[in-house]
């Protein structure tokens, strides 16, 4: 019974055909932690910084971050991909779909830095600027510190949100997880293994964000000030 | 230049918006002086404290620090001369007690890390908190968190010291161990400029209490006389009633 040639021929036909193609699936499922992973870098790249200036910024420069972050976050995420690949002719797919989450997910992610740059208490910044530090260098070497351990279960929830929403890059045809889903029961003779192949994409998606969670839950725990708050 | 006064506040005023809460403030002070500033809240002293290393702006008169305007000198200089404690403490919150004296002699003086770490474990020593070095604020009591705020100002060398309501947020049995080092800082020769309800403080320590009330000097010279034989009849009612409320902590 362990031999797993017996075990798949108890299987009905539209099983045997996803595990079948076990392999070309996780060709996909590389895409999409590549694309995921990409997309969370640039975001992050594009939205620390963006927190740090609508924070601290002068008048016209916060209203610009602000601003951008409202059209981004006001567009559907297909909307942007469609454009980032077709108006833009971003090329290949996978650098399209990288700035299309990358920039969309930098506006999300601006708003988790910003909550907890401005949950620091000003008492700090004060304390720092009193001690001759300067505003950058406070920032940096004070503000930052705490609040980046404050962002972690925003970070969390925007990595998740980030790795799902990597399969709409099916609308540009990139080759991630969903798209090779769709080719598979896409193909003649095999509509009937739609549910299969989702189901088991399903579980593929739920297994990494599990997994994504309980790591960052991890960092979260490793990161923190020992004692708990206190100034 | 030693001979003049290292500080100089000279007709003081400030507003935020249209409400003027400091109405032209003048005095001096020489090294080693401790000044006390008390009166009633709102009376301005905690904003005075605060124009002098230019935490908050001020629109007339003159402060000078040895003989330099301080709206004249980089601010981040300034504040390098000048030390302040905190109310609330404000440690870093993410920085053990010896980290926390360590950033600004790193940061803003330059020193290795090796000169930061033996200059702050010296100030720890000094204020009785070696064995706590590693410990995160949040670790710590008040008394000693406002202790590592002391010592975390004392590490820049300070010409100056500004002490805004340190024992304010602290429980009554806390008050005695950070009044005993500011009473040894003042013993030593520090100049400090000290807003504080301790009078108990301002009796052993005070070179001058000044008595604020509504951004203006109501009285101003030696505890001795302020306590004793005050001009005004609100100075002898606003200290007796602090010395029945703060006086005797220890």
């Amino acid at each position: 019974m362990a031999d797993p040639v017996l075990a798949l021929g108890a299987l009905s036909a539209d099983w045997r055909y996803v595990f079948g193609n076990v392999d070309y699936l996780l060709g996909g499922l590389w895409v999409t932690v590549g694309l995921t992973v990409a997309s969370l870098l640039v975001g992050f790249v594009a939205g620390l910084p963006a927190a740090v200036v609508e924070v601290y910024g002068g008048r016209y420069s916060s209203a610009l971050v602000r601003n951008v972050g409202v059209v981004l976050r006001g567009t559907p995420i297909v909307v942007i991909i469609m454009l980032a690949y077709f108006a833009f002719g971003i090329s290949p797919a996978f650098l399209a779909a990288t700035a299309a989450l990358g920039f969309r997910s930098g506006a999300y992610q601006t708003q988790i830095f910003r909550g907890a740059i401005e949950s620091v208490d000003g008492g700090q910044m004060e304390a720092a600027r009193a001690v001759g530090l300067s505003k950058t260098q406070a920032v940096r070497h004070v503000v930052l510190p705490q609040a980046l351990r404050r962002s972690v279960p925003g970070f969390q929830n925007e990595v998740t949100i980030v790795l799902k929403d990597t399969s709409i890059a099916f609308a540009i045809g990139l080759a991630e997880l969903f798209t090779k889903s769709a080719d598979l029961y896409q193909s003649i003779g095999h509509t009937t293994a739609t549910f299969e192949l989702i189901v088991f994409i399903s579980a593929i998606y739920f297994a990494l964000t599990f997994v994504t969670n309980r790591s960052l839950e991890a960092l979260n725990d490793a990161v923190a000030i020992p004692g708990g708050k206190g100034r | 230049m030693s001979d003049d006064p290292l500080v100089r506040v000279d007709d003081l005023h400030k507003r935020y918006g249209d409400e003027e809460v400091l109405k032209g403030i003048s005095f001096e002070m020489d090294r080693q002086d401790v000044q006390v500033l008390v009166g009633p809240s709102g009376s301005g002293k905690s904003t005075l404290l605060r124009c002098v290393n230019r935490l908050t702006e001020f629109q007339g008169g003159e402060i000078t620090l040895d003989g330099t305007p301080v709206t004249e000198m980089d601010v981040d200089d300034l504040r390098r001369q000048v030390g302040m404690v905190f109310q609330d403490f404000n440690l870093f919150a993410h920085l053990t007690a010896k980290e926390n004296i360590m950033l600004g002699p790193r940061r803003v003086l330059g020193k290795t890390e090796e000169e930061a770490a033996e200059r702050a474990l010296d100030e720890l020593d000094r204020v009785g908190l070696a064995a706590q070095a590693d410990s995160y604020p949040a670790e710590l009591s008040g008394g000693q968190k406002q202790r590592v705020g002391i010592a975390r100002a004392l590490a820049m060398d300070p010409k100056l010291m500004l002490f805004d309501e340190p024992t304010s947020a602290l429980d009554p049995e806390l008050i005695g161990e950070v009044v005993e080092v500011m009473e040894d800082l003042a013993e030593g020769g520090m100049t400090m400029l000290v807003v504080t309800h301790e009078m108990g403080f301002a009796r052993a320590a005070a070179t001058d209490i000044m008595f604020l009330d509504q951004g203006r000097i109501v009285e101003h010279g030696p505890p001795e006389r302020l306590f004793e034989n005050p001009e005004h009849e609100r100075t002898a009612q606003f200290l007796e009633r602090l010395t029945r409320l703060h006086g005797e902590t220890r």
